[in-house]
């Protein structure tokens, strides 16, 4: 057993040497596990008449100190407040961490930067200015500086395109989901598909899904390799949110163009990840699904997704989308149980997103006097949620 | 009355032709302002039932659109930069009410095909219902902003045309009356002053008859007394056998 001072940076660790490379920032983490609001916080919060009662009852939580410089309260500044909030956090487990942990929240961020890249690509093609595109950007998916404004410096054609992707695009990290998608993409239309036509013939929407979903099988690869309990935790997350990503796809596929059976084939089913409960006979079944009832047969052969399906079916007050958020609710929180694993690290992001995403629609019902759905929310770490109520009453 | 007309006959004509045209115009007038004042009162009943229902329509609207962006993430910006190519457009085109041009606006779909796959990966049902509740707050829009430009145009015109019916009813119909009765009274007046002269004339005619005919019997006395009768059986003069007198007319 190598002695504390030589373990090999670049390895999770056991029970024995987690510690001693990432248990600072695992503390950190779990210690930040404890902002999050409560249940009593979130009933003050739907007990609020307007804004400024919100403002007052988040003072005295985490979010106190970042909402103090504003003056009035407004969804989007909460949200913008909230986001800044958690990248800062972030950062700083990001500057404490090494390797691997440092390679693992990096590929956190790959996906925000995923949604920055379109949005600075489609942003520049209509001539929106670069300053403007760089504050709508998500904080947590910022890459070089340099590399932003150099965007849109490019000129609007297609060799410009082509300029742009090798000199820009393949530098940042997710420049290599841009060239498979490409590369796919080209094989599609046969041609040797030139960036541009791609960025406009295809649907933002369809490119993003096909980036996001070469960067779920590229994380998952990466957590299998790092092995233990690692693997093991973020691979169920992760092939749950696969599923979830196809069958999203499949859902609302339905009524647009990529409904269409030529379409379904060749388009559809390359946007489904190649890992996951439902791959590879279940994505198969899903590529013929050509109407929510054929959907729903599918679905509900696998027992995970089969009380999803029956919520968006009897979906009258709540859709197949909170139905998917209670379950990652459910399953991060389970991810912080347990030790020597990174796995904290990613529930602990995307609780966060839940968080703020619970905050703005408070705040919005709220602010338009919706009191009586003001409660469809997914609370976090909550005493009242559904699995802990079964297991107390064991 | 600068220049009070010269009470003639032609003029009583004429004036009696000016008093039918004004009546006639201020009656067709009136009906114009009954029927302007009908459809002012559905507008009026049309905007406020519109406007009831809007405010909770929007209300709705823009919770879906909450709903939407919590299933969804925020789109907005994804929207912002799409292609945004008008899926509804407003055509504007003329109503003809009683005479009067309203404006009216239409909504015209234009067949282009917005951003299908904005949910792909989440939230794709609520935000296609988002859209439709905002589709059809879009039409109730478009038809309350219609209705409102016509309510006001309709107005307008309402008074233009309620300022002429009062013009002719107080002004323009009571002093061609004046002028009429000032005619009628005149022309009375004249052949008075005529009859009165006819009269006159005939009275002092009289008198002179009467006076010759006192001469005459002085006369014929006189000659009577002188013993001779002088046969005035020529019949007296051509004056006596024809009658009265003078024909007067």
């Amino acid at each position: 057993m190598a002695t504390p001072g030589t373990a090999q940076p670049t390895s999770v660790g056991g029970m024995d040497t987690f510690n001693i490379a990432h248990g600072f920032v695992e503390s950190l983490v779990r210690g930040m596990r404890n902002s999050f609001l409560s249940d009593s916080d979130y009933h003050h919060l739907t007990q609020c008449d307007n804004l400024d009662d919100c403002k007052m009852n988040l003072g005295e939580t985490d979010f106190g100190p970042a909402l103090q410089e504003e003056s009035t309260l407004s969804p989007t500044i909460l949200q913008s407040a909230a986001i800044n909030k958690l990248s800062t956090e972030f950062l700083y487990l990001r500057s404490q961490s090494v390797a691997p942990l440092s390679t693992f929240l990096d590929f956190i961020t790959h996906e925000y930067m995923i949604d920055n890249i379109m949005l600075l690509l489609k942003g520049t093609m209509s001539g929106r200015d670069i300053n403007d595109l760089i504050s709508m950007a998500h904080p947590l998916g910022l890459f070089k500086e340099s590399t932003m404004r150099s965007i849109p410096t490019f000129e609007s054609n297609s060799k410009g395109y082509a300029d742009l992707y090798q000199c820009v695009l393949v530098d940042t990290p997710v420049g290599v989901y841009f060239a498979k998608f490409l590369k796919e993409t080209s094989q599609q239309l046969g041609n040797a598909g030139e960036v541009r036509n791609v960025l406009e013939e295809v649907e933002i929407e369809i490119i993003k899904a096909s980036l996001q979903k070469f960067w779920l099988e590229d994380f998952y690869a990466f957590c299998e390799e790092l092995g233990g309990e690692t693997a093991m935790m973020m691979g169920e997350i992760l092939r749950t949110r696969a599923d979830t990503h196809a069958i999203n796809v499949t859902l609302n596929s339905f009524g647009t163009a990529l409904n269409e059976p030529s379409m379904r084939l060749s388009d559809r089913k390359r946007l489904y990840p190649s890992f996951g409960h439902l791959y590879p006979h279940g994505t198969a079944m899903l590529v013929n699904a050509h109407d929510p009832d054929s959907l729903g047969a599918v679905v509900s052969q696998f027992s995970q997704y089969a009380p999803a399906w029956t919520v968006h079916t009897s979906g009258v007050d709540k859709s197949i989308d909170d139905a998917f958020y209670e379950r990652d609710v459910h399953q991060l929180e389970l991810a912080f149980e347990g030790q020597m694993h990174f796995a904290c690290f990613y529930a602990y992001v995307k609780l966060k997103e839940q968080e703020i995403r619970n905050l703005v629609w408070i705040s919005e019902c709220v602010l338009q006097n919706q009191k009586e759905s003001i409660n469809s929310f997914v609370p976090i770490f909550s005493q009242h949620s559904p699995w802990r109520v079964k297991n107390q009453r064991r | 009355m600068s220049d009070i007309p010269p009470p003639t006959r032609m003029n009583q004509q004429v004036f009696k032709l000016k008093k039918k045209a004004a009546s006639s115009g201020h009656r067709l007038l009136k009906k114009k302002a009954d029927a302007l004042k009908a459809k002012f009162r559905d507008y009026a009943k049309a905007i406020a039932a519109t406007k009831g229902n809007m405010s909770q329509h929007t209300k709705d609207s823009f919770f879906s659109l909450t709903q939407a962006t919590y299933a969804a993430g925020d789109f907005k910006k994804k929207v912002r930069e799409g292609n945004m190519v008008a899926r509804v457009r407003v055509g504007a085109g003329v109503d003809n009410v009683a005479g009067v041009k309203l404006p009216v606006f239409t909504e015209i779909e234009t067949g282009a095909v917005g951003q299908e796959s904005l949910g792909l990966i989440g939230g794709g049902s609520k935000i296609l219902s988002s859209r439709s509740k905002f589709t059809s707050l879009l039409s109730s829009l478009i038809k309350l902003a219609s209705l409102q430009t016509s309510f006001v145009t309709l107005d307008e015109a309402m008074k233009v045309t309620n300022r002429r019916v009062n013009a002719l009813e107080n002004v323009t119909i009571p002093r061609i009356e004046g002028i009429l009765d000032y005619i009628s009274r005149e022309l009375d007046e004249l052949e008075r002053e005529d009859f009165t002269r006819l009269k006159k004339v005939q009275a002092s005619k009289e008198e002179k008859i009467k006076e010759e005919q006192v001469k005459k019997e002085e006369e014929r006395e006189r000659l009577k007394k002188e013993g001779r009768e002088i046969e005035d059986a020529k019949g007296g003069d051509c004056m006596e056998e024809e009658g009265e007198g003078d024909l007067l007319f």
